[in-house]
């Protein structure tokens, strides 16, 4: 997949969802070093709050977290009928069966990656959910 | 001035179950909001463990389960803990969820349970169970986790220890946290994460 | 002594990785966070706690505070956070209160229901009665219905405070002039104590939020403003008190939290709402869709 430098919309905004520190940091290397504006939620209560407030062009969600899970999360913005109830959702799970993909799907997440994830992978996801790269 | 303030005598108290056959009959209505208020009831009963146990297995909506496992929470045995366990295995995250965030509450009554849970053969037990060991002290929570990755090879609860060890661990982790950099080089994030906790250990001083 | 002076001096001297550590405990205990180049204000109040807690070195402080033993958490916390009241001070949740959940509020409410209001913890009053100063200043309907606002605290003494309603010059700083002479009295220079009126139409009671039983007694709100308190919390209490204020709420009623508060597990209770001044907890109308 080639990609165009120069082409991007500057200031792509996406939000990490996951409740380790190191997976966040993880994430926001490797989508800093590609141009993305990355800010952290460490639950899916967190999430909701920042998402509400609108501006993101992608979420990046992990499953299993306290407070709120991943497809609570997802679920509860997909119904709020606010703007960023549509923002594309990249769900990371920790098993590869369908039954996680459709249960993901039926949540409202537009893709899933299992976990552990490559910076690559996360990286060519994200651009192509954002709509940065077609 | 449209700002009233009522008279000093209380409101009536509103119709809590006031002994426990009540309160057990209670939790069987047909009404979410008398169980929820059953559940509510049995904070410091440990007879009510039975009970709410089985009322939690069948009850369909998700504010009462959590109010039950509140409850559980909140009586605090041995028998709480048996009763919350078998939902750390449910497919359902938000069930696990609840779960554990019970559990962890709970230091004392889930430690004899710890080893048994940290060998689990489900990957997302061993994860959950890793999650209740940061409620433990640092030198004991070190140890576990040593333990565990000795022998682990499912890298998300590898994962998961190294996080846990890069907010805790002592020293005593820096060796299996070298081998497990041996071991996992070629695996996504986690040589990330091992150099991540090994700087994080090694640079807090004693 | 020379070695209790290098002990201090090595105490004060944290690592970058050790502050990383506390910042990430502060982060999953209370919801807190701290950007990087905020860290000499976090050097400095790490170093006040290891100093006061006779702790040799950030490893035996970060123990004693990972035990939960002599409230340490709450001392930290306390360290960072502004406990400072005063009058108006989150004016945003009352310009939301009065925008966007009263009107929403007030789409269901029967006719001749009162609308209450519940400030917990009141401590010496001022958030109750800034909630009736600003309803009486800025509520179009104020004069439609009948208001009730309850002030509450675990400490009696504040609330004996609050009942007197005497204030100093400090508390009033953001109140304007034309706001002093309407609500006060100034019986003696630099004291100012809140008109009778005001005063008797608040209703100030003791409660603790973890006990179900005393939340009982405090029921049918329709908004409920709980500052400062959850942050306090460990999870399991803040479990407990979550499902009380869910009691206390009438169905549709909302709960507003501080900054950087985060509730426990909510999903199951509140919906996030999230207005152009504050994000608030709402108790859904009807039972959500059984899971």
């Amino acid at each position: 997949m080639t990609t165009i430098e120069g082409a991007f919309v500057r200031g792509t905004r996406v939000l990490v969802v996951d409740d380790s520190s190191l997976v966040r940091l993880y994430y926001r290397d490797a989508l800093e070093k590609a141009g993305f504006e990355v800010e952290q939620a460490m639950n899916g209560l967190e999430a909701m709050e920042k998402a509400l407030g609108g501006g993101f062009d992608l979420l990046v969600v992990d499953i299993n977290m306290p407070k709120m899970d991943g497809l609570s999360f997802l679920r509860e913005l997909r119904r709020s009928r606010t703007e960023a109830a549509a923002v594309p959702a990249l769900i990371i799970t920790t098993e590869a069966g369908s039954e996680d993909m459709q249960e993901a799907r039926a949540a409202g997440a537009n893709f899933y990656l299992v976990k552990p994830v490559s910076e690559e992978d996360l990286v060519a996801h994200a651009e192509v959910l954002a709509g940065r790269v077609r | 001035m449209p700002l009233v303030r009522r008279g000093t005598t209380p409101p009536p108290e509103p119709a809590v179950a006031e002994d426990r056959a009540h309160a057990l009959e209670a939790l069987r209505s047909a009404d979410p909001d008398v169980r929820w208020n059953a559940a509510r009831t049995f904070q410091n009963d440990p007879v009510g463990v039975v009970a709410l146990a089985a009322a939690l297995e069948t009850e369909p909506v998700q504010r009462v389960r959590e109010a039950i496992m509140t409850a559980l929470m909140r009586i605090g045995t041995d028998a709480s803990v048996k009763a919350l366990l078998p939902y750390l295995r449910w497919q359902d995250a938000a069930r696990r969820g609840a779960a554990i965030e019970a559990l962890q509450s709970l230091p004392d009554a889930i430690a004899p349970f710890m080893s048994a849970l940290l060998r689990d053969q489900d990957n997302d037990v061993r994860i959950l169970a890793i999650e209740l060991v940061r409620g433990m002290p640092a030198e004991q929570a070190t140890t576990l986790l040593c333990r565990l990755l000795e022998h682990e090879n499912h890298p998300n609860v590898c994962a998961s220890a190294i996080d846990a060890l890069a907010d805790l661990g002592t020293e005593e982790a820096l060796p299996i946290l070298r081998a497990c950099a041996r071991r996992f080089a070629k695996t996504p994030f986690l040589p990330f994460a091992i150099s991540t906790a090994i700087a994080r250990i090694s640079d807090t001083k004693g | 002594m020379a070695q209790s002076e290098t002990a201090d001096e090595r105490a004060f001297h944290v690592t970058p990785e050790e502050v990383r550590r506390l910042c990430e405990f502060l982060y999953r205990r209370t919801g807190m966070l701290f950007a990087e180049d905020k860290r000499y204000y976090i050097d400095r109040r790490l170093h006040e706690r290891i100093v006061a807690t006779g702790s040799s070195s950030f490893q035996s402080y970060f123990a004693l505070l990972r035990s939960g033993l002599e409230g340490e958490v709450e001392h930290l916390v306390n360290a960072f956070t502004v406990n400072e009241t005063y009058f108006f001070r989150e004016e945003h949740q009352l310009r939301c209160m009065t925008n966007d959940l009263l009107p929403t509020v007030l789409r269901n409410k029967p006719p001749n229901e009162p609308i209450r209001i519940w400030s917990v913890p009141c401590s010496t009053g001022e958030e109750p009665y800034s909630i009736g100063i600003w309803l009486m200043e800025h509520f179009p309907a104020v004069d439609d219905y009948q208001i009730e606002i309850v002030g509450s605290d675990i400490d009696t003494r504040v609330l004996a405070a609050a009942s007197q309603g005497v204030y100093g010059t400090r508390s009033l700083m953001k109140l304007p002039p034309s706001l002093i002479e309407r609500y006060f009295e100034n019986p003696s220079p630099g004291a100012y104590r809140i008109d009778a009126g005001l005063r008797n139409s608040i209703q100030f009671t003791e409660v603790n939020l973890v006990d179900a039983r005393a939340v009982a007694q405090h029921q049918g709100f329709d908004i409920v403003l709980c500052r400062n308190l959850l942050i306090y919390f460990d999870d399991a209490s803040r479990r407990i008190a979550a499902e009380n204020l869910y009691e206390a709420l009438r169905p549709g009623g909302f709960v507003c939290l501080g900054h950087s508060e985060t509730m426990s597990r909510i999903s199951s209770l509140f919906r996030v709402c999230r207005y152009p001044d504050a994000i608030v907890y709402q108790r859904p109308e009807t039972e959500r869709d059984n899971d």
